[in-house]
């Protein structure tokens, strides 16, 4: 089994398509990232819809990855994709792929953890920032603390006990009657408000590093429904701005508390939240050393799958064959 | 020597079958017992391999792979949807829709039906997917997702006697007969055929690997909803 030369990586574990082709010295050769945009008009992610285009799409950006790269299958030294966790029937389309390259070709597969993906972008070259550090990871399907120890290994310090926080955006945006994605443009409406201007909660009387974005969901909902629909329209810029706060200091609240708590010095930042920018800003005054990756590295994309896959064992063919998704659960490494 | 691979994830059951030109069918097969889960995602490959070693072949000797695409479950089409194109990209293979109805039909005529066969899958939601050959294999009806209540209403008594095989066939056997003819329930008739398969698989016209898609039969429900709403 053939294991040199550069890693294709493969990602499909939610709605976007994602193919790349890393270097073994971490640079990113290309990434490609298809996004279906069809989920909008149901105002969120549907899984058989994001599952029947991975289908149609994943070999097209496989071949755009390669060309982008000048490179052929003839190339790549061994295959990295998603196992999970996420929408398993979207997860299988690219396993199905990335296995099937695999043993056709007689190359080593690698199986890459999404969440350890996201960490993996965050101190990714050509910047790069070496373990142990914390890691905040915020997107639209996770949010979660990290102490990453080494490259490989890392412990999960809290997570989101409800929604992610990039969901709170999206369900935040809908009450203001804004639309989907919500992120941008949340923090769009937010522009020129007052953030001090509702209280929203922050759960900060809830112990811990766990997170949780529920009740200020419910607080919006009653701040909108007892302000009435024009008042509620006419203040639109303080109760975006307000919430928006309210998710960034329920984040560094957690922050906070975990950098304290192990000491560390060194934060990065992943997810789509991280391209928030009241929480790039809020961050740069915490006192620690701030890496925070450009953009297309914090939202989903395979470059990440193919980081991680570098420090990662390659599979027994038998076990690569195999293989199967998993949904949820990260596995601790 | 060139090989042909056919497989099929269409059903609960994942069926492979590899064809050397001159040389005997080597198949395989993966039945999960009554009432578990499909295991196409761990066995596919597995099997393809396997049965590739069998017939003392290797993966670049395969030049054609044909591929069931149902319909069927939705999972178990797109695994082997996706991986009989990413198969074609690796190995430069052709690639041949099989329909998954059409390859259960086939299969009955060989085994020596001399009549019209309905083929029937139970496409849950109280449907079911089904299409009806007459005996010297002509399409007497297209595949169509169908009111079980109604499946007897396909079987022409014209061009008779009908045998109707597959597992919807078996779990609708009460609405089928006695116009159609069911056979016993653990009869090898009720699953795909990996002969069947591979034969449709060399008889098909290859198609480009961006045409070859599963035959859904079905919207997906969200979409289902979203246009009964406007
Ligand atoms: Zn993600």
């Amino acid at each position: 089994m053939s294991c040199e030369g550069p890693i294709l990586a493969i990602e499909t574990s939610c709605d976007d398509t994602c193919a790349a082709l890393v270097g073994e010295d971490g640079t990113i050769r290309s990434s490609v990232v298809s996004s279906q945009g069809v989920h909008d008009r149901f105002g969120g992610v549907v899984p058989e819809i994001a599952a029947r285009h991975h289908v149609e799409l994943v070999n097209l950006v496989v071949d755009d990855a390669l060309a982008r790269a000048g490179a052929s299958l003839d190339d790549v030294g061994r295959i990295a994709v998603t196992q999970g966790p996420g929408l398993v029937g979207a997860l299988l389309v690219g396993l199905a792929t990335a296995k099937s390259l695999a043993a056709a070709r007689g190359l080593g597969l690698v199986a890459v953890d999404h969440l350890h993906g996201h960490l993996a972008a965050t101190s990714a070259a050509p910047d790069p920032f070496e373990p142990p550090f914390l890691a905040l990871v915020a997107s639209g399907g996770h949010t979660f603390l990290a102490h990453v120890v080494e490259h490989a290994r890392y412990e999960v310090l809290g997570q989101t006990l409800d929604d992610a926080a990039g969901e709170a955006f999206d369900k935040g945006a809908r009450m203001l009657g804004l639309g989907y994605p919500g992120g941008p443009l949340l923090q769009h409406a937010a522009l020129g408000g007052d953030g001090a201007a509702f209280a929203f909660p922050r759960a900060e009387r809830m112990r811990g590093l766990d997170f949780s974005f529920a009740g200020l969901k419910t607080a919006l909902l009653y701040t909108v429904r007892d302000l009435g629909e024009q008042e509620s329209a006419r203040r639109r810029a303080d109760l975006a701005a307000s919430f928006q706060r309210a998710i960034v200091e329920a984040l560094l609240l957690r922050v906070e508390r975990a950098l304290e708590a192990t000491g560390l010095d060194r934060l990065t930042l992943g997810g789509g939240v991280a391209a928030n920018a009241e929480l790039r800003e809020r961050v740069g005054s915490l006192g620690v050393s701030v890496r925070v990756p450009p953009v297309e590295l914090c939202t989903d994309n395979a470059a990440m799958i193919g980081l991680a896959a570098r420090h990662l064992p390659v599979l027994a063919a038998a076990d690569a064959l195999a293989l199967e998704a998993y949904a949820t659960g990260e596995h601790l490494l | 020597m060139s090989a042909l691979l056919a497989f099929d994830t269409a059903t609960a059951a994942t069926v492979v079958g590899v064809l050397r030109s001159g040389g005997e069918l080597v198949a395989r097969r993966d039945d999960p017992p009554a009432g578990a889960r499909p295991r196409h995602a761990g066995r596919l490959l597995r099997l393809c391999d396997e049965a590739l070693a069998a017939a003392g072949a290797r993966w670049s000797d395969v030049a054609r792979i044909g591929v069931g695409v149902g319909p069927g479950t939705f999972t178990g089409l797109r695994i082997g949807v996706a991986t009989a194109r990413a198969l074609g990209q690796a190995t430069g293979a052709e690639l041949v829709a099989v329909g998954t109805l059409s390859a259960l039909a086939l299969a009955a005529r060989g085994a020596g039906h001399p009549g019209a066969a309905l083929a029937v899958l139970d496409a849950r939601r109280g449907e079911a997917f089904a299409a009806g050959w007459s005996g010297s294999g002509e399409a007497l009806s297209p595949p169509a997702a169908l009111d079980p209540a109604r499946l007897a209403e396909l079987a022409d008594p014209g061009v008779g006697p009908w045998l109707a095989i597959g597992d919807g066939a078996v779990r609708f056997r009460a609405s089928l007969e006695p116009a159609l003819t069911v056979p016993d329930d653990d009869s090898p008739l009720h699953g795909v055929d990996a002969g069947a398969l591979c034969r449709l698989a060399a008889e098909g016209p290859p198609v480009a690997r961006e045409e070859l898609v599963p035959d859904y039969l079905r919207l997906p429900d969200a979409e289902l909803e979203r246009r009964a709403r406007s």
